[in-house]
């Protein structure tokens, strides 16, 4: 880690304590480069708001009402004394509602998307992995390794697509092909239309998971103490699941880690694919409209996610690692 | 009978003998359905996915930006008059009478015992304060373009039902403008912040506005005390934005949704093969033209301008850009319009020509960036396939497809070599759009400063009564705009849209400003069978 903040206190605490400072510095960062990034873009919110139906009175109409004076500095100042007061400002497109009104209801939709796609891939996965090390260079590690690497080599939108067409349109009506929630309902309401985006999701990011399991599993599974505990005479599920496993996770973390951080973000296409209301299309239609406020939240929030997630994973990390546990005292 | 009066008949009348009517009484949806015979049903909810969409949505009986604002907009609000399914200015509307004493004084009188949706009667000041409203620079509305010779300030109640308008200028295009879709009529003191609130964003449509969350869906019920007897037909209409094309196709075929607007060219073949869905095909008289500068080089020359329209291979962009779906251009607008230029000769790709033209010009080998954008359908697409055809005269074309954000940015209208697109619209009220210096969207900066002309034949033609002196007049016009005009107009679009085969009373073939044949005259003349 940095030698730069050596003087925060030592131990499991001291490094948490660093890497929180380190990540509000990145997000910091962020927020500079995001708002940096949509001035470089040329156009103002005004033009990109109205397009092609703006006359100069509806531009001059529409600047006056969304305030776009004041230099550029200026506006990041003011987004980001209002940022860490809490108050994430108002919506330029949607003419002045509040950035956490416009968003909140999405953020619950794609939070909830995110977390049953993560609850369903990471146990599937690891289960995957674990079974392929376990008869490794049978017909399930062969068949199952051949698939995850077509699927990792696709993209989402194909597979999405392919889904669709499938269990939606042409072969099958089982389910529905768009996610269409009502704004007055929640997802919960609708399990149903979360089946294909969620199926998607879990195929995108299934794979990798699985596949560094299935290599820590191997390399364990080789070790002496497996060898150690077979020896003993222990029931091989008991190896398998109280010795091996807990030792192959670790590496398994980060990438879990990542990938779900990548759900995060990643969900912007099949948000799009599905018709679903989360904050990936919010995401791509503000930068259409230049919609400042809006994509800093959304930045700084995909970015805090990040950022949390792997905080989380290192020191889940250390915490199944002895040698790492000891080495920070 | 008097349902299919139009424009020039009203002004015709006017001519011969001083104030008259011009008006429908009773009017007929039959005559709209056009003999349709099943009886219609009433009952259900009405999905529609709209393509585009946004949390910029709103909903505005006079304003639009999004396509779903206006799919939106005719469930609330109607028009003094309306254009009919052939195009033509029709008295089917709020107004039972309109007369003109001469071009520039008019009077509208509304039909009685018509109710907004707060119950409120309509009446001579709600007419007054919508098209004050519509013009007030302040808010900035797009309807109000095309009302320029509208005075807010003359502007006279004769009784409950009855304005009488003295405009600033003689004008025979103010019906086609308050005819526009946009120019809906409000109730005194109008707001559309109100969604919601206590005083509710209300106007005399078929449906009252329930819910609304912009960029994602609208819900709108049934207005029981809908003027027209009958209508309309469903309980409740529910609006769904769709930015995503392939959804959107999904969605219908998946039984998800009863409608959809812009089936994507290559989907058309996909929802007409699959069972229950088919498509709905509209000819409009909307363009996506190149426009070129007259007053920037190099096409300042207008031989360059010339020989640009002639490297077009029109038949084959609208086979490679439209796929097909849509009828080719003579670098003229207005199609639909009576006084179209028909008799002008087709212009044809003819290389040879373009090259000695362009040499003529000093311009062999020239080199130019063609900004584009995806606006509408046949936009980028066009820009591509020109760029490839001009290769044949030695030109290079630069097709630069740009974000609309940029392209609509401070360089709008400014750009030497550009795309657009535009609606189906009459002559005249064209050329105030886009091809005189007052116009807000002229993207050619046609006419040349230096040529009077066509001004003035624009200012005679706006008061000349007379239809067929008038159509002489605007002839005139066309055939500045075909030898010398800015724009490459190679191909009108087809309006693609997608329904559920149990929606009844949609026509095929319908000329079409708004997709859906108008939406189903806003969700009215359609039902489920």
């Amino acid at each position: 880690m940095s030698t730069a903040i050596r003087f925060v206190r030592r131990g499991i605490s001291g490094f948490v304590l660093r890497r929180v400072l380190l990540g509000l510095l990145t997000l910091l960062l962020v927020s500079v480069i995001v708002f940096a990034a949509t001035q470089a873009l040329p156009s103002d919110p005004a033009r990109a708001i109205l397009g092609r139906t703006a006359t100069p009175e509806s531009l001059a109409a529409l600047r006056k009402q969304l305030n776009l004076t004041g230099s550029i500095p200026g506006q990041y100042a003011h987004w980001l004394r209002g940022f860490v007061t809490g108050d994430f400002g108002n919506s330029l497109a949607a003419r002045g509602e509040p950035v956490t009104q416009v968003l909140g209801k999405r953020l619950e939709n794609s939070a909830f998307l995110v977390l049953i796609a993560g609850a369903v891939s990471i146990p599937l996965s690891i289960l995957l992995g674990v079974l392929a090390a376990r008869r490794r260079d049978g017909p399930f590690d062969h068949t199952s390794s051949v698939l995850m690497l077509a699927l990792a080599a696709l993209p989402e939108f194909v597979v999405g697509i392919a889904l669709v067409v499938l269990f939606g349109t042409t072969v099958f009506h089982w389910l529905p092909a768009v996610s269409l929630i009502p704004p007055e309902d929640t997802p919960f309401q609708h399990l149903k239309a979360l089946i294909l985006p969620v199926a998607t999701l879990v195929l995108a990011v299934s794979p990798y998971i699985a596949r560094i399991m299935r290599a820590s599993m191997v390399e364990v599974l080789e070790s002496d103490f497996v060898e150690m505990a077979r020896l003993k005479g222990m029931p091989e599920r008991h190896v398998l699941w109280r010795h091996a496993v807990p030792n192959a996770v670790a590496p398994a973390i980060q990438v879990i880690a990542l990938n779900l951080a990548y759900l995060a973000g990643g969900i912007v296409v099949v948000e799009f694919v599905f018709g679903y209301p989360g904050i990936g299309s919010a995401l791509v239609d503000a930068v259409a409209n230049r919609d400042l406020p809006v994509v800093q939240a959304l930045a700084i929030l995909i970015a805090g996610v990040y950022v949390a997630l792997n905080l989380m994973a290192d020191v889940a990390t250390i915490l199944v690692s002895p040698r790492l546990r000891t080495s920070l005292r | 009978m008097t349902e299919h009066l139009t424009r020039d008949e009203l002004l015709r009348r006017a001519a011969a003998g001083g104030a008259l009517i011009a008006a429908s009484g009773a009017l007929s949806d039959a005559a709209l359905a056009g003999g349709r015979a099943a009886k219609p049903k009433k009952g259900g909810t009405f999905r529609i996915g709209v393509s585009g969409g946004s949390t910029k949505d709103f909903i505005d009986g006079q304003n639009i930006v999004t396509r779903p604002d206006q799919a939106r907009i005719v469930t609330g609000w109607e028009t003094l008059v309306n254009f009919s399914p052939q195009f033509k200015l029709v008295f089917t509307g709020l107004a039972e009478e309109i007369s003109a004493k001469s071009a520039d004084v008019w009077t509208i009188r509304v039909r009685p015992g018509i109710e907004f949706h707060n119950g409120k009667t309509l009446g001579a000041d709600d007419v007054i304060y919508s098209l004050q409203r519509l013009v007030n620079p302040k808010l900035g509305l797009f309807g109000g373009a095309a009302l320029k010779s509208l005075d807010p300030t003359r502007m006279k109640k004769v009784d409950k039902r009855t304005v009488r308008l003295f405009l600033k200028q003689k004008d025979v295009t103010i019906l086609d403008a308050l005819g526009q879709y946009i120019a809906g009529i409000v109730p005194v003191g109008y707001s559309p912040d109100a969604v919601g609130k206590a005083n509710p964003n209300v106007g005399t449509g078929p449906y009252k506005v329930q819910s609304f969350t912009p960029g994602q869906q609208s819900t709108h019920v049934r207005n029981p005390n809908y003027w027209r007897s009958g209508q309309p037909y469903f309980d409740k209409v529910v609006i769904i934005d769709f930015p995503d094309d392939t959804a959107r196709v999904n969605a219908l075929l998946g039984g998800q949704i009863d409608a959809m607007t812009d089936v994507p060219p290559a989907q058309v073949a996909v929802v007409n093969g699959h069972s229950g869905t088919k498509v709905l095909e509209s000819p409009s008289a909307a363009w996506t033209p190149i426009c070129m500068r007259v007053d920037a080089p190099p096409f300042d020359d207008v031989r360059v301008r010339q020989a640009m329209r002639l490297i077009a291979n029109r038949p084959q962009m609208v086979q490679q850009a439209l796929a097909g779906h849509g009828h080719i251009g003579n670098d003229l607008y207005g199609i639909f319009d009576e006084v179209f230029a028909k008799d002008l000769p087709q212009r044809h790709q003819d290389i040879a020509k373009a090259k000695s033209l362009l040499k003529a010009a000093g311009h062999e080998n020239l080199t130019v960036d063609l900004q584009s954008t995806n606006g509408a359908l046949g936009m980028n697409e066009g820009a591509q396939v020109f760029a490839q055809q001009a290769k044949a005269a030695g030109v290079t074309v630069n097709a630069k497809i740009l974000d609309s954000g940029a392209f609509y940015g401070d360089q709008y209208l400014k750009w030497p070599f550009s795309t657009d697109f535009w609606g189906s619209r009459n002559y005249l009220s064209q050329v105030a759009a886009g091809s005189l210096p007052t116009s807000p969207y002229n993207e050619t900066h046609w006419p040349d400063t230096k040529d009077n002309k066509f001004l003035s034949l624009y200012k005679q033609a706006l008061k000349t009564v007379d239809r067929k002196k008038r159509a002489a007049i605007e002839h005139e016009m066309q055939k500045m705009e075909y030898d010398k005009g800015g724009y490459i107009i190679w191909g009108f679009s087809t309006l693609l849209d997608g329904y559920a085969t149990k929606v009844k009373g949609l026509k095929q073939g319908d000329k079409g400003v708004l997709p859906l044949n108008a939406f189903g005259h806003g969700y009215r003349t359609i039902w489920f069978g």
